[in-house]
């Protein structure tokens, strides 16, 4: 038997990759500006956890100039939104598993 | 992972995701928008039905699109859009009951859907706004005013009363959530 927490992805139950894939579930897509201020983290910071995503194909990434400025556009992809679902379920379910008296 | 990670790492992305959805959340433009056409074709109860049809082919997606182009707007300079998907199928799914409701009351001779039907679909239109919103206030006055229409079914009163009644009700309603709406997200 397998311990619950073996079924957490490595790619994103790290915090802000969660946060990252969770705003992006409840919208179109987000900028990186966006994402940095609810978020909370460095541009750099948020740029490596991008990185990992996208590498993961949780998400795609589209660069753009508006109004001669560049912005960059991040959409979560169905793979994506699949795993972050899969995720929470996860972790409620480790969460109910410790509730019911079974060992963490 | 540890309980205590897994209980903050849900937080955080429960957080995430409400952020997510008030910052996308404008539900006020489009109550105060049908709001203000319900109160103005108040003025036209008085008139023949063509007219008040008229006013609303007319008005209604005009309303639409001012409500996608804020919409739009608004994304934009938020830097989080939301799909409109949702939105523009509410409004043509709104307008299309509303007017087949209108007209197939007026074909087969049952008054009760030509006077009633189009209040009942733009208060079940406002119910899948609240969904999409996942705005319980805006659930809850859409479901009393569904309740007050079909409440109003009942009484006896002449086309012109009730229409009127029918307007006031939806038109001033929608009106003071809009409003609220929008200076609680100021004062918020």
């Amino acid at each position: 038997m397998t311990h619950p927490s073996s079924a957490l992805d490595d790619t994103i139950h790290q915090r802000v990759r969660l946060g990252i894939l969770a705003v992006l579930s409840e919208s179109r897509r987000a900028d990186f500006a966006y994402l940095q201020e609810v978020l909370e983290v460095t541009a750099g910071n948020l740029s490596q956890h991008l990185a990992i995503l996208e590498d993961a194909g949780h998400i795609q990434i589209a660069k753009a100039f508006e109004d001669k400025r560049p912005r960059t556009w991040v959409t979560v992809t169905r793979k994506g939104r699949t795993a972050l679902a899969a995720e929470v379920a996860t972790m409620r379910a480790l969460l109910d598993g410790i509730g019911s008296g079974q060992r963490p | 992972m540890n309980a205590d990670e897994a209980r903050e790492s849900l937080a955080f992305s429960e957080y995430a995701r409400k952020r997510a959805r008030d910052d996308m959340s404008r539900p006020w433009l489009a109550l105060v928008l049908l709001a203000t056409l319900s109160v103005v074709s108040l003025s036209l109860t008085e008139s023949a039905a063509s007219l008040t049809g008229l006013f609303w082919a007319f008005a209604g997606p005009l309303g639409a699109g001012a409500i996608a182009l804020y919409a739009y707007r608004r994304s934009r300079s938020s830097g989080i859009e939301s799909s409109p998907l949702g939105y523009v199928a509410i409004t043509a799914g709104l307008l299309i009951l509303a007017y087949t409701a209108g007209r197939l009351g007026f074909a087969f001779q049952v008054p009760a859907v030509a006077r009633f039907g189009p209040a009942i679909a733009v208060a079940a239109g406002f119910l899948a706004l609240a969904w999409i919103e996942r705005s319980w206030m805006v659930a809850a006055i859409s479901a009393a005013l569904l309740a007050v229409t079909v409440a109003i079914i009942g009484f006896d009163l002449s086309p012109q009363q009730s229409k009127a009644l029918l307007f006031g009700l939806y038109g001033f309603t929608l009106l003071a959530v809009g409003f609220s709406l929008r200076v609680g997200r100021n004062l918020g």
